[in-house]
């Protein structure tokens, strides 16, 4: 395309709509930011005056918000385990020997990120129902489990392939055992892509609506649902500082991820610059 | 993998024998009857004519700001495509509470058009909202899926043709345009698939006219206890959904068919 339009006046018509198409995807958020620090948390922009009440009242008396926050972080870090535990195992099974049904077992994983969200809340709430199992903390991480897996699969999966496995390999030439090895080498150059799994699977859950709504009960109401909630039935000003606490959340859990990332990738090349310098390296091999 | 085969694959299954069972346990077929006549069919009719209207619209979006992207040094391309994905991030519930708020009567964009003949205009439940926050749910699927195929282009392709003579516009048309084609089809598929079990935005942002198929299946469930009906419209649902990923998947193969031919 660089070849096609280099008029000046092209460029700069592409460059304004592009802007207003990314302001058309960030609007919305820095919205809420500025409003949930505005006096009118109503639908008024910009805002008159400032206040910090919305903040105030999340955690005054008979508010509903800290119960809501607190199961949600619960489930959040229970199915956290659960996908890691499931993603550990299922990605070195796809990654490191040689599965029958390979390719079975790979749909199977991605399924559930390609499905509608509410037909699998809806077999959920199938599910659970006749275990009278609604409304159980347990039942609402298993069922964010099932999204947030995959997620932590693909991510572990990136991470196992990106390992040199010449490390393993020399570790192991010089009299390692499977158990050293796992533990000096492999997790150490794993671990970032573990963390970054975590998070993701913790912000799947955090953020999931359709399965909590279908699996909640009365008394157990998570974070989004409640958000939805006050949007739809009840009326809650409050819903504006909640939903910049979430916009933060989202914000900070993506930093970390791009730190860890960063770190994780310094790690292996410290490992194999010692490689490079006994001059045994191939050019081409280089690990990403 | 058990896991997903207990927790994902066998209640798909129970759902698709529930929505054959009658009252008393016998197989039927009158839930999909009622499902597809109708109210039901009106809402399966506005799910599909929404979710194509906010594939068009994320489609043609995503190209033009996928282009322009794709043309960036990278430093601008970085930020621009941090702006693209960290709204991807944040809760879709979240972002539709920014568009109501945005949208309202004396929102921001009301505000900024209140010189305009006509206004405050009508922005929030009805279509137009429903398919504003939706696009924008979907568009940083389609800008990235596009990116990726615009990165993937042969400049060389391009400037072959231009240095046999070809014009800007035969250019774009004979030789852009088909190799791009097969990824503007599966990015439009894409979002048209992920619009059609949509629910928060249409639900929050839309009137009674804009009721969606998972809107209908979260009332059934919740309120009338009518699970069987759910189980039916959830199944229709599944099938459409899976009839959109056959057509991404052959779309896909017959992308990468047409880019080794010109490459040859």
């Amino acid at each position: 395309m660089m070849e096609l339009r280099k008029s000046l006046a092209g460029r700069i018509a592409l460059t304004a709509v592009a802007t207003v198409i990314l302001l058309f995807l960030a609007l919305p958020i820095v919205v809420i930011l500025v409003t949930s620090f505005s006096n009118n948390a109503f639908a008024s922009f910009p805002p008159e005056a400032w206040t910090l009440n919305w903040y105030k009242a999340l955690f005054a008396d008979g508010s509903k918000w800290p119960a809501a926050l607190s199961l949600s972080a619960l489930v959040a870090a229970l199915s956290t385990v659960f996908s890691l535990i499931i993603g550990v195992t299922a990605a070195t099974a796809l990654v490191r020997s040689e599965l029958p049904l390979r390719s079975a077992v790979f749909a199977l994983v991605l399924g559930p990120l390609v499905i509608p969200q509410i037909v699998t809340a809806l077999g959920l709430f199938l599910l659970f129902e006749p275990a009278a199992m609604l409304g159980s903390p347990i039942a609402i991480a298993l069922g964010h489990t099932v999204l947030a897996s995959p997620i932590a699969v693909l991510i572990l999966i990136a991470t196992l392939r990106g390992i040199d496995e010449r490390l393993e390999d020399a570790a192991a030439s010089m009299g390692a055992g499977r158990l050293t090895i796992a533990r000096k080498i492999t997790f150490p150059l794993a671990a970032p892509g573990m963390i970054a799994a975590a998070i993701f699977s913790f912000i799947t859950s955090f953020d999931e609506f359709y399965i909590s709504q279908f699996l909640s009960s009365v008394d157990t109401v998570t974070l989004p649902v409640q958000v939805y909630n006050s949007l739809t039935f009840e009326i809650d000003p409050s819903v504006t500082a909640v939903s910049a606490i979430l916009i933060a959340f989202a914000i900070l859990a993506l930093g970390l991820v791009a730190l860890v990332r960063w770190i994780g990738s310094g790690r292996q090349q410290s490992l194999l610059s010692v490689e490079n310098t006994v001059g045994v390296a191939n050019p081409g091999g280089e690990a990403v | 993998m058990v896991y997903l085969l207990v927790l994902f694959v066998y209640p798909i299954f129970s759902t698709l024998l529930l929505s054959l069972k009658d009252a008393d346990g016998s197989f039927t077929l009158h839930w999909y009857a009622d499902a597809l006549t109708g109210v039901n069919r009106s809402v399966l009719f506005t799910t599909l004519r929404i979710s194509a209207e906010t594939a068009a619209l994320s489609l043609v979006f995503g190209f033009v700001l996928a282009q322009a992207i794709s043309r960036l040094k990278p430093l601008w391309a970085g930020l621009a495509m941090l702006v693209v994905v960290v709204p991807h991030f944040v809760s879709a519930l979240v972002r539709t509470y920014g568009w109501i708020i945005m949208l309202g009567d004396k929102g921001l964009v009301n505000e900024t058009l209140a010189w305009a003949p006509g206004a405050p205009y009508q922005l929030l439940y009805n279509e137009l909202g429903v398919v504003i926050g939706t696009t924008s749910m979907m568009l940083p699927y389609t800008v990235l899926l596009l990116y990726g195929v615009m990165r993937g282009v042969d400049r060389r392709l391009l400037a072959a043709a231009s240095s046999m003579g070809a014009g800007k516009v035969t250019i774009f048309r004979r030789i852009y345009l088909p190799l791009v084609a097969p990824g503007l089809a599966s990015a439009g598929l894409l979002s048209f698939i992920l619009s059609l079990g949509y629910y928060i935005t249409p639900a929050l942002m839309g009137g009674p006219n804009q009721t969606m198929i998972a809107t209908l299946i979260n009332q059934q469930v919740t309120k009338e206890n009518q699970w069987n009906g759910a189980a039916a419209q959830g199944v229709i649902l599944l099938v459409l959904t899976l009839a959109g990923l056959l057509l991404v998947k052959a779309v896909t193969s017959l992308g990468a068919s047409r880019k080794k031919r010109s490459a040859t």
